[in-house]
């Protein structure tokens, strides 16, 4: 156990990072649970991984620590809450691109949303980012 | 030990959190705009009388310490509240009340259909002034905890709500800076956790006062240099510096500006606070790791002033002129001068924040650019707001006599008074880009304010934003012309940070801990 887990930490972080390093989005929100894992499963070792009884007062010790548990759970419901927000994002960003690719994201001026957000001929744009399309309109 | 006095700190320590959550959590239940505007504003005063009552305790010298639930020190969450936590939180209340202010007003002449840059009447619908609340009660809550893990939590709820505040809206730069910002951050949570966990596996706490004093028993320990190396990491990342910083000067742009300044002003600035706490309470040794944040702050300050003088929109400068103020603020507390560092602290939030503000303005009046011979000569419409960007611009810069210049002297006073070739290159560095940043400021000089008055149509401001504006400009006067008590405030709490003996045997009372 002492031994095995640390290595499956070691794993899951270096699978992860690889993931992240990648450019399709979906990879690297997997690659980002993965390094979360194994963020959690180095406070699981932090604690003692030894087998011990669960700290209950009916049974006998010695008792397993549970605070890293406790902590593994608020890391572990925060993760899933951001990263649900990484995947509506991304599934957003494929919406508005087409694309999955993170660099052809950053790259890529969208015809479609500031169309559909920026379409008042009475108000031309004043959003920072369309400020760099050549301006048709002339000052305000 | 005053155990009484600990009693008697009671729980106004936990306000400044709890008042934006209920306010936060009351903001989504009301239906019409006028409502959330009046009980966002509310919210954001209270907090503020809560964090100055707080502030006022903790100027005097003493340490306020609540064990929440009544757990005692290593064992429950533990909020304390010294002179650096006072400091903080008088900051962001007044920030924090100012954004509510500028952001409710900014509504008044937001166009029914498109987008302004600064707040749409759709973005508000779907929770910014909530969100905003959320912010602030995340920023608070970092301010006050003293357990490591809770930071954890603090630092969450503070990006959730800024993700959020991010993203609304949904539009194509704000997919992809959000995109960036949330990875980024993801990342260093990841770190933070895994430290904090390493932290609990080798000191068998988390409250940082206890961690500190558990500091000799395990002195000379290499992991004790990786949980420093970790923890460092995620905090310069959240502050931004050279080189984990490259997300922030695109990324702080796409927020709405109604909220823009808040961001500058305050939360790079929790990054900061972190390293302080890191540096003063649980590290004070590590001379190579401090020597390493002096050169990376160096490099911060050298990037930030050069990026902005390569910007030709408002936003985009101010988000580099941060990266260079964040510089300043690194430089200082890793070559130990505390002193000048919260002065400077309390000087860059104003500063960031009056010009986000300004920016703000200028987006309506005529878009986020300057200098591109369109629209110029706004000074003689808009005298006032000229004469605030004059002296917010000289206080960026750092030129007397302004605070800028107190600060920056101070500061390079003490690099130059240690010697050492490293800091005067460092205090080199400064100095020069303070003239950087004049450059880059006087950018805007020229092709917004100044010029041939050739613009047909001025919108007409909304009074709130203008008077925030003022307001802010007002304060950075306030704090050169007060700068002498400041400054000394500045000494007594940089004493306090010096001798960290004193929070230790408040949070833990000796022969209490197990």
């Amino acid at each position: 156990m002492e031994v095995l887990l640390p290595l499956l930490a070691a794993v899951l972080v270096a699978t992860g990072v690889f993931l992240v390093l990648t450019r399709a989005m979906i990879r690297l929100i997997i690659g980002l649970s993965l390094i979360a894992y194994g963020a959690n499963l180095s406070i699981l070792l932090a604690g003692g991984a030894a087998l011990r009884t669960p700290p209950l007062l009916n049974l006998d010790g010695p008792y397993v620590d549970p605070l890293p548990q406790a902590l593994i759970l608020t890391a572990i419901v925060i993760g899933f809450g951001t990263t649900s927000l990484l995947l509506v994002l991304a599934v957003r960003a494929f919406g508005a691109t087409g694309t999955d690719h993170v660099q052809e994201l950053l790259e890529k001026p969208d015809p479609v949303l500031r169309q559909r957000i920026y379409a008042d001929p009475e108000r031309p744009s004043v959003s920072p980012e369309t400020q760099d399309a050549p301006r048709a309109q002339g000052p305000l | 030990m005053p155990r009484d006095r600990c009693e008697e700190a009671v729980n106004v320590l936990t306000l400044p959190v709890l008042l934006p959550l209920f306010g936060g959590t009351l903001l989504l239940l009301i239906k019409r705009p006028q409502g959330r505007a009046g009980v966002g504003t509310a919210a954001a005063l209270l907090t503020l009388l809560a964090s100055c009552w707080i502030a006022v305790r903790s100027f005097s010298g003493t340490v306020l310490v609540t064990q929440l639930g009544g757990w005692p020190a290593p064992y429950g969450i533990t909020l304390v509240a010294d002179g650096l936590t006072g400091v903080m939180l008088l900051l962001s209340g007044v920030t924090g009340l100012m954004t509510v202010i500028y952001a409710a007003s900014s509504l008044q002449h937001a166009p029914r259909r498109g987008g302004t840059p600064v707040l749409s009447r759709a973005r508000e619908r779907l929770g910014t002034p909530a969100l905003l609340q959320f912010l602030l009660m995340g920023v608070n809550m970092s301010f006050l905890t003293g357990d490591l893990f809770n930071l954890f939590v603090s630092f969450e709820v503070m990006l959730v709500a800024s993700y959020g505040l991010l993203l609304i809206g949904g539009e194509l730069p704000q997919l992809r800076e959000g995109f960036k910002y949330v990875v980024v951050n993801l990342v260093a949570s990841a770190i933070f956790v895994a430290a904090a966990g390493l932290a609990y596996g080798l000191f068998g706490t988390l409250n940082m006062a206890d961690i500190a004093a558990r500091l000799q028993d395990v002195s000379g320990d290499p992991r004790v240099t990786l949980i420093v190396l970790l923890l460092a990491l995620v905090f310069a990342t959240k502050a931004a510096v050279f080189p984990f910083g490259f997300w922030l000067p695109y990324s702080y742009p796409v927020v709405p500006g109604a909220v823009g300044a808040f961001f500058g002003a305050v939360l790079t600035k929790v990054g900061v606070y972190a390293l302080l706490r890191l540096f003063t309470l649980l590290t004070p040794g590590e001379t190579a790791l401090k020597n390493g944040l002096l050169i990376l702050a160096t490099l911060t300050i050298l990037i930030g002033a050069l990026g902005a003088v390569s910007q030709r929109r408002w936003r985009h400068l101010l988000a580099f002129a941060n990266v260079a103020s964040v510089g300043y603020l690194v430089l200082g507390l890793s070559s130990g001068a505390l002193a000048p560092t919260l002065y400077y602290l309390i000087h860059s939030v104003l500063v960031i924040f009056t010009l986000f503000s300004l920016a703000g303005l200028a987006e309506l009046v005529a878009g986020g650019r300057f200098g591109d011979g369109h629209s110029e000569g706004h000074l003689g419409a808009y005298p006032l707001l000229g004469a605030v960007y004059f002296v917010s611009a000289l206080a960026l810069a750092g030129l007397p006599p302004t605070s800028g210049f107190i600060g920056k002297f101070a500061l390079v006073q003490v690099l130059l008074g240690s010697g050492g070739l490293l800091r005067v290159f460092a205090s080199v560095v400064a100095v020069a880009s303070g003239l950087l940043l004049l450059y880059a400021a006087m950018g805007i000089w020229r092709g917004f304010f100044w010029g041939a008055d050739d613009a047909v149509h001025r919108p007409p401001l909304p009074k709130g934003m203008l008077r925030v504006t003022g307001a802010a400009g007002g304060l950075l006067v306030m704090l050169a012309i007060a700068s002498g008590p400041v400054y000394a405030l500045a000494e007594r709490v940089a004493v306090q940070l010096e001798r960290p003996a004193d929070y230790i045997s408040h949070v833990v009372p000796e022969g209490d801990a197990p």
